[in-house]
């Protein structure tokens, strides 16, 4: 299942970030968000070694644990989607087609008019849809 | 994606919040009309740069994303693609567009052009319908600045109409404006 | 064929190099040896690799052995045929003759016998005796050589060289070189192509039931080995590879059920890095190898491949992936293998990998990439190894002593715990042990953070310890979980485990009692303690790694263990630009020393973590952190970092700490401030006050105004805070100089959380427009300062998008302008002598006057009579009317003046001694106004604190009432005379004369001499403004001497005037206030008696020429002539000569000649003599003449013609004329 989502910004300061585990062990998702960033700024700075998927907004699996895997997702603004999953076996495809859907509930809450670019997203509906999303996501995998 | 709106309501909306910001709110401060409206334009660039970036590759390098802005973004907005992108490789991209979208129905009074033109110095109604016409292009002008801002290339934008509908607008990217928070 | 298999290992490690067999035909080895074996290991070789292409190897390894050598000898052929890689890759044949015939019949035929086995690489190598001095000698073995080639030489092939004993040629050792190299070359790709043969046999029948893992395994391996002792360590790698895959290919297919391997002793200790750990023979098992060790073994040749070929980078790649897929495969097997084993396999194979990655990484050579790459991989051992031990140490009751980070919550809480078969029991004699433990988690409470915040700890594992060890003891029924948590309650082990537990659910308290009763202490569930101990227990039996079990014997050595692998970690995330995660580790590390009591290290590190964390802006894990560093400041007393460190926690989103904790940081800060620090330091609360300029407009101040300022300071404190001063610095916008203007305000303000409106008052500013710069101020005996613009201006609530900061000026002070204006209502013919009006129009354009003072400063000749009100009047005295006293030329206006323009009305007198004097009509002299006028010096003092002042003098004029000419209209016989008096109004005002006096001079005297009352009575008479009235007057010389003669006569006049203040002269003011009485004007005239005797007639002669010009001489002549002679008198003029005098108004006339002196005149009546005297005219227009005097003659004996006075006309010089006018 799906951990945690995050929205970090292109300063690497983190816009909005939900776990899912239930527990209010949140902070430790902090934790492991905050360190995938610095696989992302790797495979940003040096391309070479992510060459196959240079400069696709996707950055696949950020670094496999034996226990939980990071993806990373990264959109032409600089701005890093992160997803935190506990389970082993991931289809590539899901993990690309939720953070489509993702991206795409992100560009919608930025386009509020009220949010102020750079600051948290504080809206509701954000956090609902992606609730719904990492849902699906769990379904998809499921069936 | 998502809805749209008759072009001809976007027309009203600009020209509305023009007349609005530069006759109503800040009738005595023009600069400062310039900047709010101005402003508006960086948030809806800021945007629809997010927007319009979303299922596409990262861009390399400056370049990239300027001809991106030139081609899809313009297309996406203007329903159209720029017609001339120069750049002196120092830093400045001057974006033509020979029929600018938003210019298509502004026409100066050519009686007024035409003695403007003779007489060297304007202070006939030709520049007030200029300075109008300049106000209305505060708006692109913000956009295209809000989107190069979120596409990383922080830099100043500011439009040349010489000749109507033709429009260019030079971007100065070699200032660097460091958004510090 | 694999029981062949110890025989094979046994040869393998038994050779390590390529064999060259030497076949000594005739016994040269002993004298060729050396040189030959000097030629080892040969330099350079070109081999194929198993592609075929060529290869460049060098110093390959090899070694001679005599063919008849016990190690080549004794070998039964299938076993050549199977370890044929040990076989000799070359034949060197050693032959020596001197004699053509011997080497025909014996030599020849041997040798023969010697290469005809096909499967022999060889080559012949002629040793010549001959020395070269005995060329005999040399000729024969030459011819003999020469023979040798003929007969094995072949055209695609040199298979013979020649070398002489005594000073061989140059080219014969490479020569030799190049031979060997060939026959290896060639024996190799025999070998390998006899290999693969069999190989892709074996292959094709991989998936068969008579598939044998041995048989491939040896085949391969033993390519392998070829290939690696022919320095081809690239293919032996590739070989290995596919052996390896092969073998996860076959390994893992269904069916006959392998045993894991992994169950003796010391396997726990990994084996990836070293391949002779066990004999092949042990792992085999039917047809395959057990995976564990099997495993490790490939690893282990693929490793020390890589080492060889200086890749210590792919070794830790492939290390770091295989330990991880491995530790999945270990997991699998779990129940199989002894208690933690994986963990323990897991921390051993990282600390291996690491040790010997490290031992063969030479820096330097490798670009930074690979190098950051390397570093990030160690990191990444490091930390992996850390979290086995950390998991471990928790197992065996140290978990308290483990910091509960975040770091440490993600790396544990999701690690899943062991799952052995069934959980450890405890053993009989270890309640010392348990009580041991007790005590140990009795003593270690959780410590409690700084500022006592309350904060959930976060989780060390996946699920409750105790709940795991007791649900994996089989015979334990659940329900027992219950009593066991009210047994636990008190143990001591963190509020978080029955917390926890419970809210798990809460549905095992309603599940209570359904299992068994316990009777027995080992089916009682076992005690947190307990299942330590008994974890420590097993543990140490799966531990065989001495170091290991001393690391997890005793706190101090964990702590020593743990601290080394963090710092590893740490320090080689550090090397890999890893920043994140290597500070974390740092604020890990951080946390350790803090236990050990070594709190600067700890500040140190906690103060880069916080410096990342708020760096980046997340707060969340920065509150989790920073208290710890404010601790550590504490304690270490740095009063600075510490308030720092206050404000920072203060300023974090309120939401991340409770009201009162943040209360308590206030308090601490506020303690600080007020008590004395040994260095006060400046304190930066940016973040926390924050202050913009109220909304709507910008102050407008005039220039040289004070001002009030409000300012909304806006303060993130939780409580009220006391600022002891506060000081606002304004920088010009956009002024040309940048001069910061600090606006202090004394008194202590208190700011109550949130906004706050703090008014400042502001000392006159110069022109400009201002916006907000620093705030600063005290708190207690701290300075601290803020920057911190909210961009919450209301005004600019857009100003964000274009990421400005809100530079909205707050301040406008405008360029000097005229703030008021005072003018005088009338400024001209007031009464002279009178207590008149003067009205001041006081104008104040739009700037409140209010307060003003009004200075008023009379000049000389004026005087302001102060026992007089002043009178204030609004420009239409419906705004106001008001009577205000004047002290010392001060007035102060009423404030309903403030406003409005005013008339301010105040009385003087104009002075002036001297009488006024009447003219003759004839000489047209009008009192100039100059004498009329006086001065008056006024100030304003207003604005907030009468800073603004307005300076003017305006001018006065006073006349008299009117301008008296007399005229004498007709002369009588009789000698009455008709003298014309005429009154010309010089004021705005109607006046009316009441009654006229005419006191006349000595020589006249009224007709009617009974009183002096004028002749008619027409009065009162009117006399409207600038118009003229005349009076007659009849009057007659007297004859009458006084003795105290009177020059003139004095005319009274008694008027009256009706004027008003607004237009000119009025009715002056009295004290009793009622204005119209009488008033009197005296007006001296001068009369002159008409002449009634004459005796002598002074004629004025007309001018030469016809026009005067100024500048041009001109002669004035008079004729004098005696008409009669004097009868009285004589002494006087009866003289026969007269003294005559000049008179000229000197401004106007330069006498040229004589003024004053003596002409002879008979006294004989008629005679007559003219005067001439010459002047210069100096002003143009009519001017009076020189006019000649006699003074010693009565003016009543002299005729003048013409009569009175006249004028001349005077031109203006003709400009071409050019002269001087002399001093």
């Amino acid at each position: 299942m799906i951990v945690c989502v995050a929205v970090v910004g292109h300063q690497n300061n983190p816009l909005y970030l939900e776990s899912f585990t239930g527990g209010d062990d949140a902070l430790k998702l902090h934790h492991i968000v905050h360190c995938s960033l610095d696989v992302i700024d790797e495979r940003v700075n040096n391309p070479k070694r992510s060459a196959s998927t240079l400069n696709e907004t996707f950055l696949g699996l950020l670094y496999p644990t034996e226990n939980y895997k990071v993806y990373g997702y990264l959109t032409n603004t600089k701005v890093k989607l992160i997803m935190v999953t506990t389970d082993l076996d991931v289809k590539d495809a899901d993990v690309r087609s939720f953070f489509r859907k993702f991206h795409a509930a992100y560009v919608d809450a930025v386009s509020n008019p009220f949010h102020v670019p750079g600051k948290k997203i504080t809206s509701n509906s954000f956090s609902e849809r992606v609730g719904t999303i990492v849902k699906s996501f769990g379904h998809s995998m499921s069936l | 994606m998502g809805r749209e709106v008759a072009e001809s309501c976007i027309d009203g909306v600009i020209i509305e919040m023009v007349s609005a910001y530069s006759t109503r709110f800040y009738s005595s401060k023009p600069d400062v009309a310039a900047r709010r409206i101005e402003a508006i334009g960086y948030q809806v660039g800021h945007q629809l740069s997010e927007r319009y970036t979303m299922e596409r590759p990262r861009f390399a390098d400056h370049l990239e994303a300027i001809k991106f802005i030139c081609k899809d973004f313009w297309t996406e907005v203007f329903k159209k693609q720029i017609d001339n992108l120069k750049t002196n490789h120092r830093g400045t991209f001057v974006l033509q567009d020979n029929h600018f979208r938003w210019l298509t129905r502004i026409s100066l009074d050519p009686a007024v052009v035409a003695n403007t033109e003779a007489a060297s110095e304007g202070e006939s109604g030709a520049d007030s319908g200029a300075q109008m016409t300049s106000m209305l292009l505060y708006f692109p002008c913000g956009i295209i600045r809000g989107a190069l801002t979120n596409l990383g290339i922080p830099c100043a934008v500011s439009a040349d109409m010489s000749n109507l509908p033709a429009c260019k607008f030079p971007c100065d990217t070699r200032q660097l404006v460091v958004l510090v928070f | 064929m694999a029981n062949y298999l110890a025989q094979f290992q046994s040869i393998k490690s038994s050779c390590d190099r390529l064999v060259v067999s030497i076949e000594d035909v005739s016994d040269l080895w002993p004298s060729i040896k050396e040189g030959l074996e000097a030629r080892l290991p040969l330099k350079k070789a070109t081999l194929n690799n198993r592609t075929r292409n060529p290869v460049h190897v060098e110093n390959l390894p090899a070694e001679f052995i005599l063919t008849t050598d016990a190690r080549l000898r004794s070998r039964f052929p299938q076993e050549q045929y199977l370890f044929w890689f040990r076989e000799p890759y070359a034949t060197i044949v050693l032959v020596s003759c001197e004699d053509l015939d011997e080497f025909k019949t014996i030599l020849k035929p041997r040798l023969k016998l010697i290469v005809q086995n096909e499967e022999k690489e060889w080559f012949i190598v002629f040793v010549s005796k001959a020395d070269p001095s005995n060329d005999q000698a040399t000729k024969m073995a030459k011819k003999v050589y020469a023979r040798l080639e003929v007969d094995f030489n072949t055209k695609k092939r040199e298979r013979c060289c020649k070398y002489d004993l005594h000073g061989p040629e140059a080219n014969f050792w490479e020569d030799l070189d190049l031979k060997l190299a060939e026959c290896i070359r060639n024996t190799l790709d025999k070998r390998v192509q006899f290999y693969e043969d069999e190989i892709r046999k074996l292959t094709e029948q991989r998936f068969m039931p008579i598939w044998n893992f041995c048989n491939f395994f040896i085949l391969k391996e033993s390519v392998a080995f070829m290939f690696e002792m022919a320095n081809l360590h690239e293919d032996a790698l590739r070989e290995y590879d596919e052996l390896e895959l092969c073998y996860s290919e076959t390994a893992g297919t269904p069916g006959k059920h392998r045993d894991f391997g992994g169950i003796d002793n010391g396997d726990d200790q990994a084996a990836l890095l070293n391949p002779g750990f066990k004999q092949l023979t042990l792992i085999v098992q039917d047809d395959c190898f057990r995976e564990f060790e099997f495993r490790q073994y490939i690893f282990a040749c693929q490793a020390k491949l890589l080492f060889k070929l200086g890749r210590p980078l792919e070794v830790a790649t492939r290390g770091h992936s295989f330990v991880i897929s491995f530790s999945k495969i270990l997991a699998m097997h779990e129940n199989a293998l002894p208690f933690c084993f994986r963990e323990v396999w897991v921390i051993t194979a990282c600390l291996a990998l690491l040790k010997s990655t490290t031992s063969h990484y030479d820096g330097g050579v490798m670009s930074p990439d690979i190098e950051r790459e390397f570093y990030r991989l160690q990191g990444d051992l490091y930390s992996l190894s850390r979290v086995k031990f950390m998991r471990l140490a928790y197992l065996i009751g140290f978990g308290h002593e483990i910091e509960k980070s975040p770091a440490n919550s993600a790396a544990l809480s999701m690690l899943p715990w062991p799952k052995p078969p069934i959980w450890p029991a405890l053993s009989p004699d270890s309640s010392a042990d348990v009580l041991a433990k007790e005590k140990m988690i009795l003593q270690s409470k959780p410590r409690e953070k700084h500022f006592n915040i309350q904060r959930k700890v976060l989780p060390l594992e996946p699920s409750l310890l105790l709940r795991e060890a007791n649900r994996r003891r089989a015979f334990l029924s659940v329900g027992n979980i219950s009593e066991l948590v009210e047994g636990h309650a008190n143990d001591g082990s963190g509020p978080d485990a029955n917390s926890r537990l419970t809210s798990k659910n809460p549905s095992y308290m309603s599940r209570t009692f359904s299992g068994p009763t316990i009777s027995e202490s080992r089916d009682r569930p076992m005690t947190l303690s307990e299942v330590y101990v008994a974890a420590e227990y097993s543990l140490k039996l799966t531990v065989s790694d001495p170091d290991l079990l001393n690391s997890l014997s005793s706190l101090e050595e964990f702590e020593k263990k743990y601290m080394e692998l963090t710092k590893g970690a740490a320090d080689n995330y550090h090397k890999s630009w890893w920043k994140r995660h290597g500070v974390v580790l740092d604020g890990e590390i951080a946390a350790l020393h803090f236990k050990k009591g070594e709190i600067d290290q700890a500040a140190k590190s906690y103060e880069k973590v916080c410096a990342l964390y708020s760096g980046e802006g997340w707060h969340e894990l920065l509150a989790e952190i920073l208290p710890n560093l404010a601790e550590c400041q504490k304690i270490l007393n740095d009063e600075a970092g510490y308030l720092s460190s206050c404000v920072r926690l203060l300023s974090l989103d309120s939401g991340l700490f409770l009201t009162k904790e943040r209360q308590l940081f206030q308090s601490e800060l506020v303690r600080l401030a007020h008590g004395e620090m040994k260095h006060p330091v400046p304190l930066d609360v940016s973040s926390l006050i924050t202050f913009y300029g109220t909304a709507g407009p910008a102050l407008e101040l005039c220039d040289g105004d004070p001002g009030v300022l409000r300012v909304t300071v806006w303060s993130g404190f939780p409580d009220e805070i006391v600022l002891e001063n506060l000081n606002l610095t304004l920088s010009a916008s956009f002024g040309a100089d940048e001069g910061v203007k600090p606006i202090k305000s004394a008194e202590k303000h208190v700011l109550k959380p949130g906004k706050n409106i703090i008014t400042l008052d502001l000392p006159p500013q110069k022109p400009g427009s201002y916006v907000l710069g620093a705030l600063t101020g005290q708190i207690g005996h701290l300075q601290f300062r803020s920057h911190g613009f909210s961009k919450a201006g209301p005004a600019d609530s857009d100003d964000f998008m274009s990421y400005e900061k809100p530079t909205r000026p707050v301040l406008k002070v405008l360029s000097p302008r005229p703030l008021v204006d005072i003018t005088c209502a009338v400024s001209s013919a007031l009464l002279m002598n009178e207590l008149q009006w003067i009205g001041l129009i006081i104008k104040p354009l739009d700037y409140s006057l209010k307060g003003g003072i009004l200075h008023i400063d009379a000049g000389p000749g004026l005087k302001i009579e102060e026992s007089h009100l002043i009178e204030i009047e609004g420009h239409d005295p419906a705004e106001g009317f008001e009577k205000v006293p004047i002290e010392g030329g001060k007035v102060a206006l009423p404030d309903w003046a403030s406003d409005v323009t005013t008339i301010l009305w105040f009385p003087v007198r104009a002075i002036d001694e001297n009488i006024a004097r009447g003219t003759s009509s004839a000489l047209l002299q009008k009192p100039s106004i100059v004498d009329g006028m006086r001065m008056i010096a006024l100030k304003l003092d207003f604005g907030a604190f009468r800073n603004q002042n307005f300076e003017r003098t305006i001018a006065v004029t006073f006349t008299d009432p009117f301008h008296v000419t007399t005229h004498l209209t007709d002369k009588s016989t009789d000698g009455t005379l008709l003298l014309q008096v005429m009154l010309q109004s010089q004021v705005k005002a109607a006046l009316n004369i009441n009654d006229a006096q005419l006191d006349l001079q000595d020589g006249f005297e009224h007709v009617a001499k009974t009183d002096r009352q004028p002749t008619f009575r027409t009065f009162p008479l009117v006399i409207s403004p600038s118009s003229k009235a005349g009076i007659l007057f009849t009057v007659s010389l007297s004859t009458i001497e006084e003795e105290t003669p009177q020059q003139d006569s004095i005319l009274n006049l008694k008027y009256g005037i009706s004027g008003n203040r607004t237009v000119g002269a009025h009715a002056p003011i009295l004290a009793n206030g009622e204005g119209s009485e009488e008033m009197v004007f005296k007006v001296a005239l001068a009369l002159q008696r008409p002449v009634l005797d004459p005796c002598v007639a002074v004629g004025f002669l007309p001018f030469s020429s016809d026009c005067l010009r100024v500048g041009q001489l001109v002669n004035v002549r008079w004729r004098i002539e005696r008409l009669k002679n004097p009868e009285t008198d004589v002494s006087a003029s009866c003289r026969d000569e007269v003294l005559y005098e000049v008179e000229a108004q000197p401004q106007n006339w330069m006498v040229a000649g004589r003024k004053r002196g003596h002409v002879s005149l008979s006294t004989a009546q008629g005679s007559r003599i003219e005067i001439t005297v010459t002047c210069i005219p100096l002003v143009s227009g009519y001017v009076h003449p020189p006019q000649l005097g006699l003074p010693e003659v009565g003016e009543q004996n002299i005729s003048c013609n013409p009569a009175g006075p006249h004028l001349v006309c005077v031109l203006p010089p003709t400009l071409s004329s050019s002269y001087c006018i002399p001093a």
